[in-house]
């Protein structure tokens, strides 16, 4: 058992405080739609998205934002952090991610007033990043930058960093189907086995991926986060 | 010599075509200032179907299609206030490869207050294409573009399914060195990505139309959105990001998808150019 991990648990538990729960990255549409209806449909669309959207997109950004923080690379941070930022493919995805990102960066500010970071750290050495640095200098950070600075400050490995943001964004899709569907909670835990089983090969493979090789070409993602844009009756707001 | 001479390299199959062409403001009127070309890939003369100050041209690759080794590239300067559209005058044809690899590289370069119009019919990777497609949209400020891609999948019509091959594309827009769009994908024959409901829906034709350099307005988004698509099925929505407006299609009618298109362009360009849309006239032919 390392702090590290203890640390990733709650940096991927859905009490983070970033109102993560409110978007359902176009699942919500897919199911107004017809596209979704009952946990096989559900657990077809989330793990699309997962394997051929988040994992290849968001993920690797994340580790390669994770190795950056750790050498303190600032310019890089920037680089990456626009290059996702256009990468998003709609209106809706751009927000939320800028949201969460801002609402992250705002704890985090939080907590160095209270030095809650520091005192808790695994006192063994001095961390990588002082807590006072950081997100400073990034006024609108995305998600990914913000998750993985505080990931950097809390020494969690770059590959198990990536695995266990992946595993928060699959909890909250799956729990918006839950909602959304609507499921029942043995079908929402059947398909967190499912999508769990795929999640470690997928870290690995994120961790591997050149900056040049993401990918984001999902079209009927893209059209199902962009009709959300002018649903009509809808409770996510992604 | 020495007698056990090594067996020769394969005769090189690469077959590079450049197109590199300027535009530039004059007097009012855009004129075509720089053509220049290395192999198949022309331009026929210099277009002016909406009075000068708009400058239409036809790019034109006479071998018809693209086979495995063909490098192209079309690279295109824009000066400034200069305003120029492209087109071609017929589907972009990539043709099963044994072996090499085909590519395309667009450059357009957009100086400030010019706009480039880069509205291409639709282009068909036949079964076992290899293809890599990139293009690179450099902006300066108050520059403007409005491109489209209509990309089909395997030549549906006759039943064909994009089995074997691979596509890679990479699509990059920067203005002032700040990147505002970046899209880039991979595609096997036969990758479960075509299928997958989240991917390409069993569709064959994806398409993706961008607009940048105008404010895309909540009555523009509506009146956008509000324009009916011919394909029955067929799936569309369009976003409004900082400084883009995006459309994107699925269905598998490469011809409703175009018209789909020229619908939004028809609303789209009066906004972004100040002018109503003049169909260049190869389209109907």
């Amino acid at each position: 058992m390392t702090p590290a991990l203890i640390r990733l648990l709650h940096l991927a538990s859905p009490t983070l405080p970033v109102g993560a729960y409110t978007y359902s990255q176009g699942l919500e549409w897919v199911v107004e739609c017809g596209t979704v209806r009952n946990e096989a449909d559900a657990l077809a669309w989330i793990g699309d998205c997962l394997e051929h959207g988040v994992a290849c997109l968001e993920a690797v950004y994340l580790a390669h934002m994770l190795v950056a923080w750790r050498g303190d690379e600032r310019q890089r941070l920037a680089h990456l952090d626009a290059e996702f930022l256009a990468s998003r493919e709609t209106a809706e995805l751009r927000a939320e991610t800028l949201q969460m990102g801002h609402s992250l960066a705002r704890l985090l500010e939080d907590l160095d007033k209270t030095s809650v970071t520091r005192m808790q750290h695994d006192g063994t050495r001095e961390p990588g990043i002082p807590p006072s640095a950081g997100l400073r200098g990034f006024a609108t950070p995305s998600f990914p930058l913000a998750w993985s600075c505080m990931a950097a400050r809390w020494d969690i490995p770059v590959e198990d960093a990536v695995a266990g943001y992946l595993w928060a964004w699959a909890e909250n899709q799956v729990m918006a189907a839950l909602k959304a569907v609507p499921l029942g909670q043995t079908s929402g835990q059947r398909m967190l086995l499912a999508l769990g089983e795929r999640i470690p090969e997928l870290a690995a493979r994120a961790t591997a991926t050149p900056i040049t090789d993401t990918r984001n070409f999902l079209p009927a993602f893209a059209i199902a986060s962009s009709r959300h844009e002018t649903q009509y009756t809808r409770i996510f707001r992604s | 010599m020495l007698l056990a001479d090594p067996a020769p390299a394969p005769a090189s199959t690469a077959w590079p075509a450049r197109l590199s062409l300027g535009f530039e403001r004059r007097a009012g009127a855009t004129v075509l200032a720089r053509r220049e070309h290395l192999g198949p890939l022309r331009v026929q003369k210099a277009l002016y179907p909406e009075g000068d100050g708009v400058c239409h041209c036809v790019v034109l690759h006479p071998p018809s299609g693209i086979a495995g080794g063909d490098q192209l590239t079309l690279e295109v300067d824009v000066a400034q206030d200069a305003h120029a559209l492209l087109t071609t005058p017929g589907a972009g044809k990539w043709y099963r490869s044994a072996g090499p690899e085909a590519s395309q590289s667009l450059v357009f370069r957009v100086s400030k207050g010019a706009m480039l119009e880069w509205l291409p019919q639709e282009t068909i990777l036949f079964d076992g294409s290899r293809a890599a497609m990139a293009t690179h949209v450099t902006l300066a400020e108050q520059a403007r573009f409005l491109g489209w891609e209509v990309l089909c999948l395997g030549r549906r019509a006759s039943g064909e399914h994009y089995g074997a091959g691979h596509l890679g594309l990479a699509t990059r827009m920067t203005r002032e060195d700040r990147p505002i769009w970046l899209e880039r994908g991979r595609i096997r024959g036969g990758d479960p990505v075509l299928d997958a409901p989240a991917g390409l829906a069993g569709f064959s034709v994806a398409a993706t139309f961008l607009a940048t350099g105008a404010p895309a307005g909540p009555e523009l988004m509506a009146a956008c959105r509000g324009l009916p698509v011919a394909e029955p099925g067929a799936r569309v929505g369009l976003s409004a990001l900082p400084d883009l407006l995006v459309a994107r299609y699925l269905g598998h009618s490469s011809e409703a998808a175009r018209h789909w298109f020229i619908g939004l362009w028809h609303l789209l360009r009066p906004v972004f150019a100040g002018r109503d849309a003049v169909p260049p006239r190869i389209w109907n032919t």
